[in-house]
């Protein structure tokens, strides 16, 4: 049991490193299940964005900001664009704004209607999309640019202690 | 320090999703279009314009498919190629056999684009050097061909020449204008004229003709508020686009381009048909309606699909008496291509049927017809490109 803790432990830090190393990770099939249980049990904020996507360039450097305000926010970056961008340019990107140093993925995989299905069969693909999912992984889901009162509101409430 | 030879360590213990991070980098290099587009020539050849990373190709099929020619080359050197999802390389045969081909480049990585035109008047052997379809170089995307009943060729696009003097003028200019242009062989066109401004900017235009001159253009427009639903306007000559109407209401307020744009069909009897995507608030998902004629208001949304089936990519086709309707939709596993036929102008349709699917990457499904047949054409990752028949009844 605490050898598997250590594990996982050492396997978080490992995404945390590559991360900073490197552009984004690669989002293919699967990689969503993989994403929620790397983050299961832990209130986690996924933003979808994408290079294609004017909104979404405006809206990240706030989330830039928030991070940098807010600890307690474990952010996951998603860029979704409906074809693969080159990975250099939304690390890029992601650095300007402030979050180069977050957990990050970009859509790799043309088969686009398939990630998007595994990640919210109803979900059309437009962006920008937050996906908030708390500690019992009740999903919350701010379509287009997120209101960041509403995602401050949420963080506090993940930090009151559950009954 | 510290923190760095933990990384290390991390790292090391991790060494399988490290290695599998360094191959699964994001494709190198720009977005490469994957898409196939069709055009009968009046003999029954079937072209194909193809892109390829960095250019434009064409060949042909004398068995429907079947088997292909070498392509041969319109772009003569690489170019960066539009990639947007809705946007796609075209052809179009005028009555001679004469091929015309469009397609857009990127003119820098803020979108902005540039339309082309070639002409092949040697059965495809070769192609006129690509012309600008217009001398404006502010961006065009979303060049669309197509030949009216009288062979005249007509080109219709999205343009962004009118953002800068409005913005100079302290106006705000959501979106961009529905451009066009006339040309007697599709190697040069004439004068560019500005149909109407504030469409959505990254959708794909549905083009029909309602007779000789009389092009009628259906895209995404942007009415007040920032809503981005369908409308279509019908020409009334070849320099007299008439009034804007919506053909419906969905109140799909989204500050960002879908990139989904409609398909439009006119049938015999001078209807109109329009299939569409939104995700508004009055409703979501794909929809199908029709105006009796130019002059009539469009009847209400059918919807095809679930949403949560991801339906997508209608394409809309009148041949003879039978107006034809395809869709994408995915099922968890694969993407169908779903289809629907109507023998009365649209009125009633038939039950939908499944006519392809594919466990992989695909292009939208195209629609083409000739000597009174209809075929599915579409470029898939898995089984490449497919001409479908479709049996006239289901």
């Amino acid at each position: 049991m605490r050898r598997a803790i250590l594990l996982a432990l050492l396997l978080g830090l490992a995404s945390l490193c590559r991360a900073e190393a490197a552009g984004p990770l690669s989002f293919e099939r699967g990689s969503w299940a993989t994403l929620r249980a790397a983050h299961a049990g832990q209130p986690t904020v996924v933003h979808f964005w994408g290079l294609t996507c004017g909104p979404c360039l405006v809206e990240l450097p706030h989330w830039g900001k928030l991070l940098a305000e807010r600890p307690d926010l474990r952010l996951v970056l998603i860029a979704a664009d409906p074809l693969p961008q080159e990975p250099e340019r939304v690390a890029a990107t992601l650095a300007q704004a402030g979050l180069g140093g977050s957990e990050s993925f970009s859509f790799t995989d043309r088969f686009y209607e398939r990630l998007r299905y595994e990640i919210d069969p109803a979900w059309a693909g437009e962006l920008p999309r937050t996906v908030m999912i708390d500690a019992d992984g009740k999903i919350t889901v701010l379509p287009g640019v997120a209101d960041l009162a509403q995602v401050r509101a949420w963080l506090d409430a993940q930090a009151k202690p559950r009954l | 320090m510290r923190k760095l030879l933990i990384c290390l360590a991390a790292l090391l213990a991790g060494g399988t999703a490290a290695a599998q991070h360094q191959h699964g980098k994001p494709g190198a290099g720009a977005p490469e279009p994957f898409t196939a587009a069709p055009a009968f020539g009046p003999d029954g050849t079937l072209w194909l314009v193809r892109p390829t990373v960095d250019r434009i190709v064409v060949t042909h099929s004398r068995d429907l498919g079947k088997t292909f020619s070498q392509p041969v080359a319109v772009t003569p050197e690489p170019m960066n190629l539009d990639w947007g999802p809705d946007a796609r390389a075209r052809i179009a045969v005028d009555p001679k056999g004469g091929l015309v081909v469009t397609f857009a480049i990127f003119q820098d990585k803020r979108f902005n684009g540039r339309a082309f035109s070639a002409r092949s008047s040697d059965n495809g052997a070769s192609f006129t050097r690509p012309q600008p379809i217009t001398a404006d170089t502010t961006s065009q995307r979303f060049e669309t061909v197509a030949i009216d009943p009288a062979g005249r060729v007509f080109a219709a696009w999205l343009d962004k020449r009118n953002v800068a003097p409005a913005v100079a003028a302290g106006r705000a200019y959501p979106g961009a204008a529905l451009a066009y242009a006339w040309s007697d062989d599709g190697a040069a066109f004439g004068k560019t004229s500005i149909a109407l401004d504030n469409t959505c900017e990254c959708c794909r235009l549905g083009i029909a003709f309602a007779g000789p001159g009389r092009p009628v253009i259906a895209f995404r427009n942007i009415f007040d508020g920032s809503i981005r639903d369908h409308a279509v306007v019908a020409f009334k000559d070849t320099a007299t686009p008439g009034p804007l109407r919506r053909v419906s209401v969905d109140d799909w307020k989204i500050e960002a381009c879908p990139h989904q744009g409609p398909s439009l069909a006119i049938a015999p009897d001078g209807s109109e048909h329009v299939a569409w995507f939104t995700d508004g608030a009055a409703r979501k998902g794909l929809f199908y309606a029709r105006a009796d004629s130019a002059d009539a208001a469009f009847g209400p949304p059918r919807a095809l699909s679930s949403p949560d089936r991801q339906p997508a990519r209608p394409y809309l086709l009148a041949d003879g008496q039978a107006l034809h309707l395809v869709w994408k939709e995915f099922d968890g596993t694969r993407t169908q291509v779903r289809w629907q036929v109507s023998h009365d102008s649209g009125r009633t349709w038939s039950a939908t049927r499944t006519v392809a699917d594919t466990d992989d990457a695909s292009d939208h499904p195209l629609l083409v017809a000739h000597a009174g047949h209809a075929y599915l054409s579409w470029l898939t990752k898995t089984q490449g490109y497919r001409l479908i028949p479709l049996e006239d009844q289901p």
